[in-house]
């Protein structure tokens, strides 16, 4: 164990001061001492995806971070998608619509890693999809309904903006 | 209870159905999908220390001494429990077949890699996983025993020295003459078949926080408990405690597949609590421990198979010989797996006799549990393989082979050697939809026009049961002495007239919570939103047992309707009374209690409902005036197993019939999934989104276990395969996007016609993409016969074969 070291970084738009063992992981960082645990731990391996979040716009598995790196990052979580009032984003009404969740456990990490390819390939053709969710690991759905909740969820962001399609308010 | 329950559609007390049979969106998604909804590693209570297990290096070693001390120093650490203290004030765990239970940590010696030595409770889950380090185990190891084959040998080691034997269990069951067929059949076929270890392996590990109550000697465990109510029989035998001192309170969790039963857990974190003076402890298993010795690991098994046919392609006779590798202990109930396949041993054939001699064998390896399909998909895949070798015998295409043998429509209700009855069906219908989208006779001629390029093409087509609804009579084979399983909910109205249903079990992810409120919507001609489901603890909930066994939108759906029924004839009586008619003029309609033939002469729901909150001066004098009602649905018909295991089992037999494209790159073994084609049967589709994520979902699991999933241990008894970069889950690049067509041939036996839909193509799946490989394999000479059938596995057997040639 080692001394706590301060930090800090923007989530979800909320600035945060926090002191952290250096050994704590990004995700047990936003789990448990900001309690949001809308970002899943499903294998600490680096492998499934669940805890996916963004780090500074870019897709990372916060399960492979320590807190001290994202030291003055913009990070944003599954509970940064949708509005404060629980308006679902378009990207969750799309997976609820075309039933792209069945248990719903690795659904964040799935949400955060479209919300990235969408934001950089408003029309993702679905090889950019495939790759975009290669990394995430579904158990339930066999992938099909995530597919298809990821394209409409692209129409659905580009007929809401066609001009500025792909970029979607926080 | 009510003189006829509500069966069909059309018995629904509305004109029309505007839920059930429609893809609505789930009620359960909005908190999923914003990342709300509470699993068991979301909460928090106060006080709450965090749990690491300490797990045996070794498969097989005796424990000489173990020191806890310098852990308990550890500043942070509360409570520090061993195998000497569950000894000391525990019972060894439940067990099929019986007396093949332990401890829930290791007292005398370990038996499996990751079996629990000792525990800690502490102040993080970090700082317990510190204090792990101090802990100092002195082993003794011993030889371990890892395959049956070794197992049983006379002078093995044994896994229970005081069983004298790693046999578990031996039987073999004998349905009709089975030994004449075999005489008079034209032709004979046996193969050898092994089905290696796979699992569950939901996205969310096991997780539970247990608390004990000193001064009232009881348990509280919140969890991601498949079953609560079972999980607290197994937790009140375990630690010694009367049944109505367990609560458990199941949270929703991240999916199951029958890999979240297991009782070791809740037994290690009672323990620290208890000695952490009452503190809750919650344990969250890691990956590692889930796949190491988690509840997970499934269907070890050597198979020997004969199937007696005759000239035209009749099948005659069916034999079935099993070893099963159960792993160290049968604390699993993975026992079942080997029983469940009498629910559908003949598959979808008129295969008139049939022989099952099973043997369950102890060793060194982790002990088994269930996982989706329950056992039937190694099976499945048996069968189907034996059909495939028998068409090419007599010179027959597999689809007519099958075809051939199929229990035909007018034969339903049908009962089979094993005794078990299915209900439906029409399987050549589902044969003749899946040859027709898949344009069968193409894509044959695509696969010899790829041969020619010397390409290795294969097709496969196989159909299946999905044996649902599941029943403790199925396992009697291996020691389970019940019959009948309860779901039972309680449905109210509220002084607004919107409905709270409360269920016995928590969210897994299959729609359940949906199609609750689906049914009862339609039923009272109200709004979903007007719904509320609420999960209950065990100490609250109505008998129920949750999902499992594809059971619960059947089982649940029977319960609403019970308790919809009753309710109904209540506000009848209430409403008769204020309107000054006899019970017997009123019925509900769209909502609405009315008179019958009287138009205008109603009275709405909640009118009613709020008469009988708030006006018992008004109420009929022998009413109970709870706008309520409480229904407890199990299968109907079941009966006890005979001397042979055969009974009415599995309520429901869903079909469905694959035609599956695949493509064997010859250099390097690698198995490419070309087309994908699905025709199935459910019955009635609650909700056809729900249904078609099930299987798609399914069918996923499916190429796993074909094509990647396997538990591999060396011969110490050490898993190599500890972590999702060695145990291969399907990708979104592994799973085909197959196309899918339904039947529906209602049941007859179950409320609404549905059928059990939860374990879906896992029936079918592995079956048939191996069907396809040794399709695509045949014009090398070579057959697989083991499962998964990995690149290297089948890179050797081609590698082998041009050695010979």
């Amino acid at each position: 164990m080692t001394a706590p070291r301060p930090i800090r970084l923007t989530v979800n738009g909320v600035s945060y001061e926090a002191a952290v063992e250096p050994r704590t992981t990004l995700v047990d960082f936003l789990r448990q001492d900001l309690g949001l645990t809308g970002t899943h731990v499903g294998c600490e391996q680096g492998a499934c995806g669940a805890c996916t979040i963004l780090l500074n716009g870019q897709a990372v598995r916060s399960c492979l971070m320590l807190a001290v790196q994202a030291d003055g990052a913009e990070v944003m979580t599954v509970e940064g998608l949708g509005g404060r009032d629980g308006a679902l984003h378009p990207l969750q009404q799309a997976f609820m619509e075309e039933h792209g969740l069945q248990c719903g456990f690795c659904t964040p990490g799935f949400l955060m890693s479209a919300y990235e390819l969408l934001q950089q390939h408003p029309q993702p053709s679905d090889d950019e999809i495939k790759e975009a969710l290669g990394g995430n690991l579904c158990r339930c759905t066999g992938y099909m309904a995530i597919m298809k909740s990821v394209r409409v969820a692209a129409t659905k962001l580009r007929a809401a903006s066609p001009a500025a399609a792909g970029t979607v308010e926080k | 209870m009510a003189a006829e329950m509500t069966k069909t559609l059309s018995d629904l007390p509305v004109s029309a159905t505007r839920f059930i049979g429609r893809a609505v969106n789930r009620v359960e998604d909005p908190q999923l999908l914003t990342g709300r909804t509470e699993f068991i590693d979301n909460v928090v209570l106060p006080g709450m220390l965090h749990c690491a297990i300490l797990r045996s290096p070794y498969a097989h070693a005796r424990i000489k001494s173990i020191d806890v001390r310098a852990a308990e120093q550890l500043p942070g650490v509360v409570a520090v429990v061993t195998g000497e203290e569950a000894r000391r004030t525990t019972q060894v765990m439940a067990s099929l077949p019986p007396e093949w239970g332990t401890y829930c940590l290791a007292a005398d010696k370990a038996r499996f890699v990751g079996e629990p030595v000792a525990a800690v409770a502490a102040s993080s889950r970090y700082v317990a996983e510190d204090a792990l380090e101090l802990i100092n185990v002195e082993y003794e190891p011993l030889t371990a025993v890892v395959e049956p084959t070794q197992a049983l040998e006379p002078g093995s080691p044994l896994v229970f020295e005081e069983r004298g034997t790693n046999v578990m269990l031996q039987r073999v069951l004998t349905w009709g003459e089975v030994d004449q067929a075999f005489r008079e059949a034209d032709q004979v076929f046996t193969e050898q078949f092994r089905w290696h270890r796979l699992g569950a392996n939901p996205m969310e590990t096991c997780g539970i926080i247990s608390q004990w109550d000193p001064v009232e000697g009881s348990l509280t465990c919140r969890g991601s408990f498949q079953a609560p109510g079972h999980m607290a029989l197994g937790a009140a035998g375990m630690l010694g405690l009367p049944l109505h001192r367990v609560r458990m309170i199941g949270h929703p969790h991240g999916g199951s597949f029958g890999g979240k039963g297991g009782a070791r857990g809740v037994g290690i974190t009672a323990l620290l609590s208890r000695k952490s003076g009452g503190r809750p402890v919650k344990w969250i298993e890691d990956r590692m421990e889930y796949l190491v010795a988690g509840g997970s690991q499934s269907w070890d098994r050597f198979y020997e198979v004969s199937l007696a046919v005759k000239k035209n392609g009749t099948v005659t006779g069916l034999k079935v010989q099993l070893v099963d590798n159960m792993g160290a202990t049968g604390e699993g109930f993975a026992a079942f797996s080997t029983a469940k396949p009498l629910a559908s041993f003949t598959g979808c054939y008129t295969i008139a006799s049939a022989q099952y001699d099973l043997r369950l064998v102890a060793t060194n390896k982790s002990p088994q549990s269930p996982y989706r399909g329950m056992g039937p998909p190694p099976h499945n895949w048996v069968l189907e393989q034996m059909m495939d070798i028998a068409a090419r015998g007599v010179g027959l295409d597999p689809a007519e082979i099958r075809r051939r043998n199929f229990i035909a429509p007018e034969q339903f209700p049908y009962t089979i050697p094993s005794g078990n009855e299915y209900d439906s069906g029409n399987y050549e219908a589902a044969l003749n939809k899946v040859l027709e989208m898949s344009a069968y006779q193409r894509l044959r001629q695509e696969q010899a026009a790829a041969r020619q390029q010397g390409r290795c093409v294969g097709i496969g087509v196989v159909s299946t049961i999905e044996p649902g609804v599941f029943d403790w009579n199925a396992y009697a084979i291996v020691g389970m002495p019940m019959t009948g399983v309860p779901e039972g909910v309680t449905v109210s109205i509220n002084l607004f007239g919107k409905i709270i249903v409360r269920v016995g079990f928590p969210l897994e992810g299959q729609g359940q919570y949906t199609i609750a409120s689906q049914v009862l919507a339609d039923y009272f001609g109200m709004e979903m939103s007007d719904i509320v489901v609420v999960p209950q603890d065990t100490l609250s909930a109505p008998p129920a047992f949750g999902p499992g066994g594809s059971r619960l939108g059947v089982a649940l759906t029977g319960a609403i309707l019970g308790a919809a029924d009753q309710l109904r004839d209540k506000l009848i009586k209430v409403a008769a009374r204020l309107m000054q008619t006899e019970p017997a003029n009123m019925e509900l309609m769209d909502g609405k209690l009315q008179i019958k033939g009287v138009p205008g002469a109603e009275m709405p729901l909640a009118q009613v409902a709020v008469v009988m909150l708030t006006r018992s001066d008004l109420l009929p004098p022998d009413i109970d005036p709870r706008p309520e009602a409480t229904y407890v649905w199990t299968a109907p018909g079941r009966t006890q197993p005979d001397e042979q295991g055969r009974a009415k089992s599995y309520l429901t037999a869903a079909n469905a019939c694959h035609v599956v494209m695949v493509e064997v790159d010859a250099e390097t073994g690698k198995v490419e999934i070309l087309k994908y084609y699905i025709a199935d049967d459910c019955g009635t589709r609650l909700n056809p989104a729900t249904v078609e994520g099930q299987t798609q979902g399914s069918l996923a699991q499916g190429v796993g276990a074909a094509l990647l999933e396997e538990y591999v241990y060396d011969d110490d008894g050490q898993l190599l395969t500890s972590t999702f970069m060695d145990y291969l889950l399907p990708t979104i690049y592994d799973v085909p996007m197959a196309e899918k067509a339904a039947l529906v041939t209602p049941s007859p036996f179950t409320p609404l016609g549905a059928k059990g839909v939860g374990e879906g193509a896992m029936h079918t799946t592995p079956a048939a993409i191996m069907c396809a490989i040794n399709d695509a394999l045949l014009p090398l000479g070579v057959r697989a016969h083991e499962v998964p059938a990995t690149p290297n596995r089948l890179w050797k057997l081609i590698q082998e074969q041009k050695r010979k040639t």
